[in-house]
């Protein structure tokens, strides 16, 4: 009797092995779910030192200051800036501080519909603008440094160019400035569809229905993928945990003001103004050349969302004459989250940073550890999902802040 | 009278507006009392004897229409202009069942296509290709739609609700075409989902015939989601996946706009604002703090929020 092709005893094995292990997961994964679990985000101390209608800026202080110039990050509206303080070991913002730098976040909230009609002017002349003079103000200097995010990458371009007397250096991260190009599903749909009549019809563009978008740049893996994942690991509290905070952020999407959204759509992504040195922001041409500042620019050699075309033309067109373009090899949120970048990434800019204040020291890295599992749940998620990330920490986010009484709030 | 005399409409018509000019008749020639006010005869005294007043003119009112409703009665009864009326009335259930009849044959033969087109759906199983999508499917309920039962929510409105029936029948017709375009959209993406159900199919065969199964399924969940991944990549890279997505945002937004317009109908008789009002409001709010922050800029040189 010849031997059959397919070893069913083995498959039949197998699968009993398979079941017997389902059901000890089974358990234990009550266990962890039933359990007390820790899934805050954005836990490093700060306060809140100004606020203006929606938005808010959080003052992280170091232990020690020793850059003299603080540093101000601009997050896109499209996510919440909790991502650069996801949990602790996994910190953009603990690593500054643990080099000494003072920084100022701006978060900028939650739009409602009366917000509708706030315009990329707006942002950048209007509450960018009254930030830094606040920051200036405060610290009696005639310049800051500014560190911009994706969109916020592009505010801050588009504001060192109409402001450069107030900016000493500038970092942008995976920040697009060229948008004619067909890397990239989001750039293709961007230019091919309506998508910026739904700012119209929707007042503001629905945070929920972007990420619905981002969650169809790749179904296969972050609709399927992704929670097959969790349910193999669900049984390990650290991985749990994790999950659980990146889905927090993930999802935490706050509606992007629909004039703002339009204009970015139609002035950026369909006529491409900015790199051309034609966008006009209320009147004001915003000119690249003006941008004379030192300039570093990172961006990632896997980006689905910003590729690597979209930022490396920046340094080629601004007036600076100290520039830097940094290729990392990850995607548009691994550059923040990834052990590997948390190696490469922030303290880079505290080294180039240092560099222009005079002041050359070895940056260190963010001093808690993280576990072998912590990084395995961050890292998935992030190279899975490596289209845009978003998250808002309406209910989730604990803020233990130093002192929220102290706060400014302009109207 | 002839037990088997089966009467017509016309005959029956005629009896009808006979007794009832005769009711109306006898109404004209009642006492004043009865038209006195409240009912009351003594009431009618003080107006007979004077002829004048609110009763002699209501009476004289009521005369003049019974007089009017006579006449009408009379011409009615006509033969030759009952039996106009009659035809006339006749047209009334031929134009619903013209009608009815429109949306039937048009239902069946969307029922009909939908049918033929939906077994051809399941016929596709090329890899990697997505020219052969079947949206000719989606075109043709499309058409149909718009050909059979469109025309229904167009018919012009009349009258003094007429604008709020014109965009309830708006709203229902852009409901219509965005239900039509997302199920274009999703069933785009169950393609790939029944493009990979078929590699997969053709993949375990040959591995089957090699014996080279295996014992392992995560390997099959690996291939498997490996296949799919490679699928939905080609699609929403085509031409085809950016044009429905368009279609369908476009669809979308068409709805929202007739849906917003509907309900500031449905909210103009609550005391509720609607949309439309306090987006004006947002917006000379807008106005008028970006007046007062340039203001407050010209006087202080620089904005001055106070220091935390």
């Amino acid at each position: 009797m010849s031997e059959p092709k397919i070893a069913v005893d083995l498959i039949l094995k197998k699968l009993t092995e398979s079941t017997e292990q389902a059901k000890t997961r089974a358990q234990k994964a009550s266990e962890v779910l039933l359990g007390p679990l820790e899934t805050d985000l954005s836990t490093t101390p700060f306060e809140v030192v100004y606020e203006e209608d929606r938005m808010r800026v959080k003052y992280y202080k170091p232990e020690k200051v020793e850059h003299k110039y603080p540093l101000l990050i601009v997050y896109a509206l499209i996510n919440r800036e909790t991502m650069l303080d996801l949990q602790p070991g996994r910190s953009v913002i603990q690593t500054f501080l643990d080099n000494g730098i003072e920084v100022y976040m701006i978060d900028w909230g939650y739009p409602t519909r009366k917000d509708q009609f706030l315009t990329i002017d707006d942002h950048v002349n209007m509450y960018m603008d009254n930030v830094v003079d606040f920051i200036l103000d405060k610290h009696d200097l005639p310049h800051l440094n500014l560190m911009g995010i994706c969109m916020g990458g592009a505010f801050s371009v588009m504001y060192s160019a109409l402001h450069p007397e107030k900016i000493k250096n500038l970092v942008t991260t995976v920040t697009p400035t060229n948008f004619d190009t067909d890397t990239g599903l989001l750039h293709i749909w961007m230019r091919k569809t309506h998508a910026y009549d739904m700012g119209s019809a929707y007042g503001n563009m629905p945070g929920d229905l972007m990420n619905l978008g981002f969650l169809l740049l790749n179904p296969a893996r972050l609709i399927i993928d992704k929670y097959v994942g969790f349910f193999e690991h669900i049984d390990n509290k650290d991985f749990v945990e994790n999950f659980v905070r990146m889905e927090k952020w993930i999802f935490d999407s706050p509606d992007v003001p629909g004039a703002t959204f339009r204009q970015f759509i139609t002035d950026c992504y369909q006529k491409n103004l900015l790199i051309q040195n034609k966008l006009e922001l209320d009147g004001k041409r915003v000119d690249l050349k003006k941008i004379t500042m030192p300039l570093l620019n990172i961006y990632g050699k896997f980006d689905h969302l910003v590729p690597p075309e979209a930022c490396e033309h920046l340094t080629k067109k601004v007036g600076s004459k100290d520039k830097e373009d940094i290729c990392l090899d990850t995607g548009h949120i691994g550059i923040y989250v990834s052990s590997k970048c948390q190696r490469l990434f922030a303290p880079k800019i505290v080294a180039w940073l240092r560099e222009r204040e005079g002041t050359p020291k070895k940056p260190t890295r963010s001093r808690k550890k993280k576990t072998p599992s912590t990084r395995t749940a961050a890292e998935k998620t992030a190279s899975a999902a490596a289209p845009v990330q978003k998250s808002r920490a309406k209910k989730g986010e604990t803020t233990p802040t130093r002192s929220t009484g102290k706060s400014t709030k302009k109207q | 009278m002839d037990d088997n005399h089966q009467t017509t409409p016309e005959e029956m018509f005629s009896f009808w507006m006979k007794s009832a000019m005769d009711f109306w008749q006898n109404m004209a020639t009642v006492q004043p009392e009865a038209f006195t006010p409240f009912g009351f005869p003594g009431f009618a005294d003080a107006g007979e004897k004077t002829k004048k007043g609110p009763t002699r003119q209501a009476r004289k009112s009521f005369e003049a229409g019974g007089k009017i409703f006579q006449s009408l009665m009379k011409t009615f009864s006509k033969p030759e202009n009952l039996d106009a009326l009659m035809k006339g009335m006749d047209s009334v259930p031929d134009l619903t069942m013209v009608m009815m009849k429109q949306a039937l044959e048009g239902y069946h033969e969307l029922q009909k296509q939908f049918m033929e087109r939906a077994v051809k759906m399941g016929q596709q199983g090329k890899a990697y290709n997505f020219e052969d999508i079947d949206q000719d499917t989606f075109r043709a309920i499309r058409e149909l739609y718009e050909k059979e039962f469109q025309k229904f929510l167009k018919v012009p409105s009349l009258g003094l609700t007429r604008f709020y029936q014109e965009r309830f029948n708006d709203f229902l017709d852009k409901h219509n075409l965005f239900q039509t375009s997302l199920s274009e959209f999703l069933y785009m993406f169950y393609v790939p989902i029944e493009k990979t159900a078929a590699v997969m199919q053709e993949k375990i065969e040959e591995m089957a015939e090699a014996g080279e199964i295996h014992d392992d399924f995560n390997q099959y969940y690996k291939m498997w989601l490996k296949i799919l991944e490679g699928h939905y990549m080609t699609l929403l890279k085509s031409p085809e996946y950016t044009q429905v997505m368009d279609k369908t945002i476009s669809s979308l937004v068409q709805y929202r706009d007739a849906k917003e317009a509907f309900v500031c109908d449905l909210l103009q008789r609550l005391p509720i604002p609607t949309n439309r009002e306090m987006d004006e409001l947002y917006k000379e709010i807008y106005h008028l703090k970006k007046k007062v922050r340039a203001l407050s800029k010209q006087a202080d040189g620089r904005p001055s929020p106070k220091k935390g």
